[in-house]
């Protein structure tokens, strides 16, 4: 992803859906622990059903990004690519990290 | 007061049950989640249901076969919501009796849409009542067959019970009331309300295969329901009507 890495990433999310994000965001981080432990145990089909996960929820809760890392994540845990999953699981961290969730009350992802 | 519609989604990634309840809740329905096919009986045989969000990967069995296993005993409205978004998916989903398909990730206000779209398509008069007057309380009778319209309940001429879908009611609900015209995709699609919901006239053929085998009619030469070549379709049928019994 491209980006200043000064400031925040500003995500517009549909207002409505403001009482149900921040515990979205809470667990993708919760993913993260996980991921990193499978990862270690070379548990691939896993991580291949949470990046599956993530792929379909992201975009819905108007994070974009996290389905595209979600799809990048099943593909490379199908290959058992662990490089790709520690870009997957990096990406995601910095994603995280960086963005700020800016509630509208017409936002269309 | 009015009643609410009850929405019962049926996914295994409790992110998007959440999703979806609160998102519809916020918009006046009532919403019940569970995670497998299991569930989906339990709630089924417990309390009435307007309309089915459906993922089709679950962990206990197969969202198509669900579908499938429901056509044979209903004509509840399903919506599929499957990160399985290829063509050949939807096309499948849709033969199995969905009356819609949304792919994976969605924009909850997009299912939202669809969802008022089916449940509009499912209820509401057609626009051929409107042409043609109210028919509340018609049974049409074509080759031996019988759709009564208050019931909602095709017959075969074996007298033999044949559940059809929402969206099958009413595309043959057209066809009835225009026997022996050819309607054009265009047509169908306007009389049906499919357009709103689906973007693409190639689901009318979807529409029209699924009808003849609810009509058991040979794919490559069906009897009924004709193609006609670059026009649209055809009901090939003398049909009469008669007053329903309620």
């Amino acid at each position: 992803m491209n980006r200043e890495q000064s400031g925040p990433l500003l995500v517009h999310v549909d207002a409505s859906l403001a009482e149900i994000v921040p515990s979205y965001l809470e667990n993708r981080r919760k993913d993260l622990t996980l991921l990193a432990d499978m990862l270690q145990k070379g548990d691939f089909e896993p991580m291949r059903v949470l990046g599956h996960r993530m792929k379909g929820s992201g975009g819905g809760y108007g994070f974009v990004h996290i389905s595209d890392i979600g799809r990048r994540m099943e593909q490379a845990a199908l290959q058992t690519n662990t490089t790709e999953l520690l870009a997957c699981i990096a990406e995601l961290t910095a994603y995280l990290d960086q963005i700020e969730v800016v509630y509208t009350e017409t936002a269309l992802s | 007061m009015p009643s609410v519609d009850h929405i019962l989604i049926v996914d295994d990634d409790p992110d998007i049950c959440n999703l979806v309840s609160r998102f519809f809740e916020k918009n006046g329905f009532r919403v019940t989640s569970v995670a497998d096919g299991k569930g989906l009986w339990a709630v089924l045989n417990r309390e009435p249901v307007d309309l089915l969000v459906l993922d089709l990967i679950l962990p206990d069995e197969d969202g198509l076969t669900l579908c499938r296993n429901l056509r044979a005993s209903s004509n509840l409205p399903v919506i599929i919501l499957s990160s399985r978004g290829e063509d050949l998916d939807r096309i499948i989903g849709l033969e199995m009796g969905a009356d819609d398909y949304l792919p994976k990730p969605f924009h909850p206000r997009e299912l939202l849409a669809r969802v008022r779209s089916v449940l509009r398509r499912t209820r509401d008069p057609q626009p051929t009542e409107k042409i043609n007057g109210t028919e509340e309380n018609v049974v049409y009778h074509f080759a031996g067959w019988t759709l009564d319209i208050p019931t909602r309940q095709l017959y075969s001429p074996q007298k033999e019970k044949v559940f059809l879908s929402g969206s099958e009611f009413a595309l043959l609900r057209i066809f009835l009331n225009f026997p022996n015209q050819v309607l054009s995709r265009e047509q169908l699609l306007e009389y049906s309300y499919a357009k709103e919901s689906e973007p693409f006239d190639r689901t009318i053929d979807m529409q029209v295969s699924r009808l003849r085998r609810r009509l058991r009619e040979d794919s490559r030469t069906p009897e009924l329901i004709k193609t006609v070549r670059g026009l649209g379709y055809v009901l090939s049928a003398r049909v009469e009507k008669s007053e329903g019994s309620s």
